[in-house]
């Protein structure tokens, strides 16, 4: 694969393969990670066990468990945390910012606010949707891409200044967020069992429909966040030398933009507004993995499905059989990591 | 005389305010050429809007024959290369992967990387001597090495006609004097085309083929250094009284400043 490892010093040879074990080693904590989390519940099932049932074996009443109730919840969190954490990864990446992430920058709040009135609107007496399913994530790309567009407007000139695209950001996304409120208290769908997950982002009552749509809709984005991806090394430096290298920075900005907003919306869409996964995961990706973009690519989403599953495992095992959304988790372990970084950050800028 | 870029008419506005205005220029091919001249006179704008870095308010650049509105960034790219006034790139990043970063325009999705790029990356960093950094983390380097650096990053791109917006702004004395011999080298011996932003007079006059004086947005005089070093017209673009002698080393003109002479600044007080 002459793509993936092009000629390279044996330094760099080195740092990229550093890179790729360290990939996976992630993967397999994930994968081991997600047979707990299918194992995981009112009666515990091993994770060999997972794998067998998995593979077609088990009795009846097992496999209903397994592959109804449990799979699709972990894979949706997989997806969905997964996502998140790949648009956190670009939106770092091509502000030079490793505060910008998609709740940072008002995209989760305006896919959610999207998937909200996208519900508002088009259900009926007995809230159950009167169109399919598959329009929901299209609601949650249309908010979200309004969201970070009305970001991007509002910081007009200075959009390449963090602070001012931050700023920007946080007012928006908490705009969305209240909107959001509003629409829930008002609207019919405080009734659903759904309301939880537009509140702080939840896993619980997923199908295999619901987890067809993400993965389609991921595998599509995924090409656009490879072919992005060749052309993120330049993002490190300022605009100027960026520009100066032939990348058209002011449209290549915009292009990533719209790919981490789908990508945010997609696990919006099912997954709810689930925060910090996609400030934490790249992060921690770039600490692992260092500068290789594919390996920091698959890196971020492996942490970041890592994390959703945890959280959702989380609640399940302190707070079971209440139902407590897994974004709370993420929220309370997310928000002291984004103090740190503003602070860490505040005492090294000056 | 060769062009390698001409400058027809060239205005460029910030929203309101003209940053320069009606300039011609042609800039010779294999030549050093210097733009010189006080704070914001426009120098900066007028090489970054030869990189097109500007969308022009109205007037033409060139490369050769073609409009350079008509290239692709990294046609362009592949032609012209700049070195930021003040470029960054991560502390953790090694000097190796930044000088690769110069490779990045001649990369395409069906060639992403060939012998040529690694070549290139050799000669850049043999070139600037920065070869025994390669595995340096940039935040460990002085800033004349640093430079260095950044110098090879322009250098793997490869192109023939290098812009060098103020590259010794930075560097102390010893510095400025070994990073300018390095861009005249780069010139002499490998025939590139340089287009340098000076601050320093001095050594704008010793390091240039041929000088550009601008002010306030306009080119004022352009010629070779002894033509454009005399004190009434350095005292007209500067605002600075001097002497002008002849440098008894490099046989260059030397500008000796007495007082500034500029009411912008208030009279000087006399003696």
């Amino acid at each position: 694969m002459s793509f993936l490892t092009p000629r390279l010093s044996p330094a760099l040879a080195r740092i990229n393969r550093r890179a790729w074990v360290a990939v996976g080693i992630i993967a397999t904590v994930a994968v081991v990670l997600a047979l707990c989390g299918v194992g995981f519940g009112s009666t515990w099932i091993e994770p060999r066990r997972v794998v067998e049932i998995l593979m077609g074996e088990g009795a009846r009443g097992e496999r209903v468990v397994v592959l109804q109730l449990r799979a699709p919840r972990v894979a949706i969190a997989a997806l969905a945390g997964g996502a998140m954490a790949v648009a956190g990864y670009l939106l770092q990446k091509v502000t030079r910012n490793e505060l910008a992430s998609p709740g940072v920058l008002g995209v989760i709040g305006g896919a959610g606010l999207g998937v909200v009135i996208f519900l508002a609107l088009l259900s009926d007496e007995s809230n159950s949707l009167v169109t399919s399913i598959v329009w929901q994530p299209m609601a949650a790309m249309i908010g979200a891409s309004l969201a970070i567009a009305a970001v991007f407007l509002l910081s007009g000139q200075q959009a390449s200044s963090a602070v001012r695209l931050l700023l920007f950001g946080i007012a928006v996304g908490a705009v969305c967020k209240a909107a959001t409120l509003i629409l829930m208290i008002v609207g019919p769908i405080y009734r659903t069992t759904q309301a939880s997950r537009w509140l702080a982002g939840a896993v619980n009552e997923i199908n295999w429909g619901e987890v067809q749509v993400v993965a389609i809709g991921l595998a599509i984005a995924m090409v656009g966040v490879v072919a992005v991806a060749r052309r993120l090394p330049p993002t490190d430096l300022d605009e100027v030398s960026a520009r100066g290298l032939g990348l058209n920075l002011p449209v290549f900005r915009i292009l990533v933009f719209a790919l981490a907003s789908a990508l945010t919306a997609l696990a919006v869409a099912f997954a709810g507004g689930v925060g910090f996964i996609g400030l934490m995961a790249p992060h921690l990706a770039r600490l692992i993995v260092g500068r290789p973009v594919l390996a920091g690519i698959a890196a971020s989403f492996l942490l970041g499905a890592i994390m959703l599953i945890g959280a959702d495992l989380i609640v399940r095992v302190l707070f079971a059989p209440t139902e407590v959304p897994a974004g709370t988790v993420t929220a309370v372990i997310g928000t002291p990591y984004f103090l740190y970084l503003v602070l860490r950050r505040g005492s090294t800028n000056g | 005389m060769d062009k390698a870029i001409s400058v027809k008419a060239l205005t460029i506005a910030y929203g309101a305010a003209t940053a320069i205005s009606a300039v011609d220029l042609d800039i010779a091919k294999g030549k050093v050429t210097v733009l010189a001249g006080p704070n914001g006179c426009g120098k900066s704008t007028l090489l970054r809007a030869i990189r097109r870095l500007h969308q022009p308010k109205s007037g033409e650049i060139r490369l050769g024959d073609m409009p350079i509105s008509g290239l692709k960034e990294k046609e362009l790219a592949r032609h012209i290369g700049l070195l930021a006034q003040s470029p960054s790139a991560p502390d953790d990043m090694s000097v190796e992967e930044l000088v690769r970063l110069g490779r990045y325009p001649h990369q395409t999705m069906l060639q992403p990387w060939s012998a040529a790029d690694a070549d290139a990356i050799q000669a850049a960093m043999f070139g600037t001597g920065v070869s025994h950094l390669s595995e340096r983390r940039l935040g460990s380097l002085s800033g004349g090495q640093l430079q260095r650096v950044w110098i090879a990053m322009v250098l793997a791109q490869e192109t023939d006609i290098i812009c060098l917006d103020e590259p010794v702004n930075h560097l102390d004395m010893a510095h400025q004097i070994d990073c300018l011999d390095l861009v005249t080298r780069l010139n002499r011996e490998h025939g590139r085309t340089v287009v340098l932003v000076l601050h320093d007079l001095n050594l704008a006059a010793r390091y240039a083929d041929r000088l550009v004086f601008m002010k306030d947005g306009s080119m004022v005089a352009d010629g070779a250094p002894v033509e454009l070093m005399r004190e009434e017209l350095i005292e007209d673009v500067f605002g600075i009284s001097c002497r002008v002698i002849e440098d008894p080393v490099h046989q260059r003109p030397l500008c000796i400043p007495i007082r500034n002479s500029s009411p912008r600044f208030g009279a000087a007080p006399q003696s």
